[in-house]
């Protein structure tokens, strides 16, 4: 689906075609569990649901059809980050919670070093290495100093290297 | 860890109506295995009329791997043009006046059965938000009922 297509469909949405939102459901559910899988493990799914109830209840909101993907990913983060905390403040992370092996995104050595990270931390990979974002573009996403998005990012990437060099 | 990654069809229901002002949802566990529960609910030209309120008669006019048209006749006269999708667990149905979801996932030997729908406001995501709540449970009854039939 291009771009095009994609603005089409959030268009006829807005206006009212209840089939359009069952096709923008389809093309978001897979992006947003994408997003809130490695973040938030196993309340991966719950953030994603919580997502995309936002996303819906909010479609109309939406100004610009184009800015769809960044409007959604900046709520499946917020919704993953939360989650994850929650269930960090409620019991320590078992490293069996961690997302499954057939998520097609994560090895298993990934997921393992991801589970030993802070949320925020996580949420700071996903945007810069699934996502691509820039340091400046996660910062604004993530509401931080650019500057600690760098410093997470080194971090996180530090905890990959010790890990595979040890 | 869930092996679910993506919504099921009951969530992907709920992510709808949340979309669509005025839209109630109804869901309950219907004692009976998912393929005899869906094999009710997913028979527009059979079954559909035997539990959905005032819709009498159903025929799939034109067909298109999970997307289908059906002219349904209702018991006051009515008749619509309704544009569906279909799948296995998953059901929407659109027409300028009317829309119906239906969801179904497995529970064990029984299913998980969600239900939504009444008269659209014309054109827009929206539901005229009287008897919603009565109507779709008045469906879930009478699906629970045909299928202990069966």
């Amino acid at each position: 689906m291009t771009d095009d297509d994609e603005a089409a469909l959030v268009r006829a949405a807005q206006g009212g075609d209840t089939l359009a939102m069952n096709d923008l459901l389809d093309v978001l559910a897979p992006y947003v569990a994408r997003i809130c899988a490695p973040i938030a493990f196993a309340s991966g799914p719950d953030a994603a649901q919580e997502t995309l109830i936002a996303v819906f209840r909010s479609l109309r909101s939406l100004r610009d059809p184009r800015a769809l993907r960044g409007w959604v990913r900046s709520i499946a983060v917020r919704e993953a980050v939360r989650a994850a905390e929650r269930d960090a403040r409620a019991v320590p992370m078992d490293i069996t919670d961690r997302p499954a092996a057939h998520d097609g995104e994560l090895s298993a050595d990934v997921r393992d070093q991801l589970a030993r990270m802070a949320p925020a931390q996580r949420a700071v990979l996903v945007l810069r290495e699934l996502e691509g974002l820039s340091e400046e573009q996660t910062a604004r996403l993530l509401r931080v100093a650019p500057g600690t998005v760098k410093s997470r990012l080194h971090r996180a990437r530090d905890t990959f290297r010790k890990a595979w060099t040890a | 860890m869930t092996d679910r990654l993506e919504p099921d069809p009951v969530q992907r229901l709920r992510v709808m109506a949340a979309g669509i002002p005025g839209a109630h949802v109804t869901e309950r566990v219907v004692p009976a295995p998912f393929d005899v529960v869906w094999g009710v609910m997913a028979d527009l030209e059979g079954e559909f009329g035997s539990f959905q309120p005032d819709m009498k008669s159903v025929r799939v006019t034109h067909r298109r791997d999970d997307r289908l048209e059906v002219l349904a006749h209702g018991h006051l006269g009515f008749r619509a043009r309704f544009d569906v999708v279909l799948r296995p667990g998953w059901c929407w149905m659109q027409s300028r006046f009317l829309l119906i979801g239906m969801a179904a996932v497995p529970a064990g030997d029984r299913t998980r059965v969600a239900l939504t729908g009444g008269t659209r406001v014309p054109g827009r995501a929206a539901i005229v938000p009287i008897r919603v709540r009565h109507e779709t449970e008045r469906a879930m009854l009478r699906l629970a009922q045909r299928v202990a039939e069966r």
